[in-house]
């Protein structure tokens, strides 16, 4: 069975097709691209996999459960309990510091746990930087902040939007390079991009184009790490 | 780490590290709770402040005998003082009347303690000196005028010492008019004396008419008192002024609810102004409530993180403004009434709980809002 299955989803906004008709499952463990032009509906079908929309029609299991027809407050569980989620936009609480904005995505899970949250940014190379504010951590910085936020509790699918869009060429890799061990250490990866580059490193890419897939293919460059 | 460690965490550096935004709101409250606990610290204060300045307008008990004939003696008088609180007592001025003749004409007298006199009747407005030496004495202004007498002349008063107009009259003494009284009332028909002088002069001693006395106690108070000593010393009628005492307590009760509804008008404005606030906090923080709805934050906690952060406000304005409350009353109480004011620790607590519910009640329709955000909407790019 798969991890996540999408059966003839549409997402509707007046007469425009956001998604139509798309059907798609992602294996436990998987590693997949979604690319296509703007407006192609990349985002749309984040939010509805990452549980923050739902779709017109069609059904999304995820676990084999269907998930579609669940209210707001079972979607917020959801979530929380297996859903990370990293934005181009990075989003951390610019209040708190590196080490506190990850203890918030513990906090609303189960338990805050300082330790196990800097354990978590020392994987993605921040050990030093736990105490700094957002405003005081460069772009690249602040998206290792958001995935090891997105990380801390081992949530069954990570999905990412264009994570990679805001930051230069050398955190571009260095976030790749974080994708390609959280493959290999088993977790199921969802990378939305518009950059081929990102696209490439994957195992799987899925193409839309006016909210239907053109394209779904294994990645014949993909080397596991 | 608990969750509530975390939680506390979180507020506290959402107001500490964001300090700009919070401090309109902070300095709302806290001006809020200022005005509402200096204005009661004087609610609270005011009647005595008033009382202490209503003494200034004479006399608010009088004692006069139980039965008609009877007079009192000064003993029984001070058993009547002895029941009303020394703390409270500003004057007691008792008033013997006897007739005397000066000129051939018959002229009321009064004999009484003339510091007294001048304890009870602050008004009394004397021109030249109060008396201080043996035979001399006040005439008030209507007699000064009558008989032709200034301040510094000398008369010759007689008394009949019995009831009978044919009673060998006394040769009768040289008296000295120390001052003329001017009051605009009754007063001014009289001759003011010492009670020794009179005593001496008309004989017989121990022999009161009317004890005035001035009290600085509530009209609540003087009624206790007036029962109390009605009870304790059957030979005295005490008698409230009520001209006096009514209109004290008219002028208090219209103070007090000017006082309540200042301080009513003042909570409401602080609810809208941390209402708004609020309001604005919340919006320019939807992308953060965004973020924690996706991270799985219910309603209820996003309720209870901006709650948390609205009542922790609203304690510290609170706790501030009972402290800057009190140096606002002390400062109004010292201006307005020359008098300091003792502080109430019983108006701590309530200041900082008053506080705390209109800055909750102020953050309920915001906080609401604070739950419509729509993740996905807010956290998209732009
Ligand atoms: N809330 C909405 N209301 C109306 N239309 C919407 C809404 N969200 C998205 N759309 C439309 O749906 C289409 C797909 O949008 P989506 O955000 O999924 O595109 P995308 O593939 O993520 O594009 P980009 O690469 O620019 O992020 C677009 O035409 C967009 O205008
Ligand atoms: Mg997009």
């Amino acid at each position: 069975m798969s991890l996540l299955e999408l059966n003839n989803i549409s997402k509707i906004y007046g007469d425009l097709k956001a998604l139509d008709n798309v059907s798609l499952s992602v294996d436990t463990g998987e590693w997949v691209a979604i690319m296509g032009p703007s407006g192609s509906g990349k985002s749309t079908m984040m939010n509805i996999i990452g549980c923050m929309d739902k779709p017109t029609s069609g059904a999304v299991l995820l676990d084999g459960k269907d998930i579609s027809k669940e209210s707001a407050k079972s979607l917020t569980a959801i979530r929380r309990d297996k859903i990370g989620l990293i934005f181009q936009q990075f989003h951390l609480v610019n209040y708190l510091t590196a080490v506190e904005n990850v203890m918030v995505a513990q906090y609303y899970h189960s338990m805050p746990d300082e330790k196990e949250a800097l354990e978590a940014l020392e994987r993605v190379g921040l050990a030093d930087r736990a105490k700094h504010l957002p405003s005081q951590l460069s772009g690249g910085e602040q998206q290792r902040v958001c995935i090891a936020r997105a990380l801390i509790n081992y949530p069954e699918i990570v999905l990412a939007d264009e994570p990679t869009g805001n930051l230069d060429e050398a955190n571009e890799n260095i976030v790749l390079d974080i994708f390609k061990q959280l493959h290999k250490d088993g977790t199921t990866l969802v990378v939305v991009t518009h950059d081929p580059e990102v696209g490439e490193v994957a195992q799987r890419t899925i193409t839309l184009e006016h909210g239907r897939i053109v394209k779904d293919a294994l990645n014949a460059n993909f080397k596991e790490a | 780490m608990t969750k509530r460690k975390m939680f506390l965490r979180m507020i506290t550096a959402s107001l500490v590290r964001r300090r700009s935004r919070m401090l309109v709101a902070l300095l709302a409250i806290a001006v809020g709770a200022t005005i509402l606990s200096g204005l009661v610290t004087i609610y609270y204060d005011v009647p005595r402040q008033m009382g202490a300045q209503f003494r200034n307008y004479g006399a608010n008990m009088i004692f006069l005998a139980a039965s008609n004939e009877a007079r009192f003696d000064l003993d029984t008088v001070r058993r009547g003082v002895a029941c009303i609180d020394a703390e409270e007592l500003v004057g007691v001025a008792p008033y013997r009347y006897e007739t005397v003749r000066i000129h051939e004409q018959p002229i009321l007298a009064a004999g009484t303690d003339l510091d007294g006199a001048k304890a009870t009747s602050p008004y009394w407005h004397i021109d030249g000196e109060w008396p201080s030496a043996r035979y001399e004495v006040l005439v008030g202004q209507e007699t000064a005028e009558f008989l032709g007498l200034k301040t510094g002349d000398v008369f010759n008063a007689t008394w009949s010492s019995g009831e009978e107009e044919e009673d060998v009259l006394n040769l009768g003494v040289d008296m000295k008019v120390a001052g003329i009284l001017e009051t605009g009332g009754s007063e001014e028909e009289y001759l003011y004396m010492s009670l020794s002088d009179m005593e001496e002069l008309a004989g017989e001693t121990e022999k009161l008419d009317v004890v005035e006395l001035s009290v600085s106690a509530s009209a609540d108070e003087l009624k206790a008192y007036e029962q109390d000593i009605e009870a304790n010393v059957p030979d005295i009628a005490p008698r409230l002024v009520k001209r006096v005492t009514e209109s004290e307590s008219t002028v208090l009760t219209k103070l007090q609810s000017l006082v309540f509804l200042v301080t009513a008008v003042v909570l409401v404005l602080t609810m809208i102004c941390v209402a708004t606030t609020m309001t604005a906090v919340v919006t320019e923080r939807r992308k953060e409530i965004g973020l924690r709805k996706s991270l799985g934050a219910s309603d209820g906690s996003i309720i209870w993180e901006f709650m948390g952060e609205g009542l922790l406000l609203g304690g510290v304005g609170g706790i501030l403004g009972s402290i800057l409350g009190f140096a606002f009353a002390q400062f109004v109480s010292v201006h307005v009434f020359s008098s300091s004011i003792t502080y109430q620790p019983a108006l701590l607590p309530v200041t900082i709980l008053v506080s705390v519910l209109v800055t909750g009640l102020a953050c309920l329709l915001p906080v609401r809002s604070a739950t419509e955000v729509d993740p996905a909407l807010v956290l998209k790019g732009e």
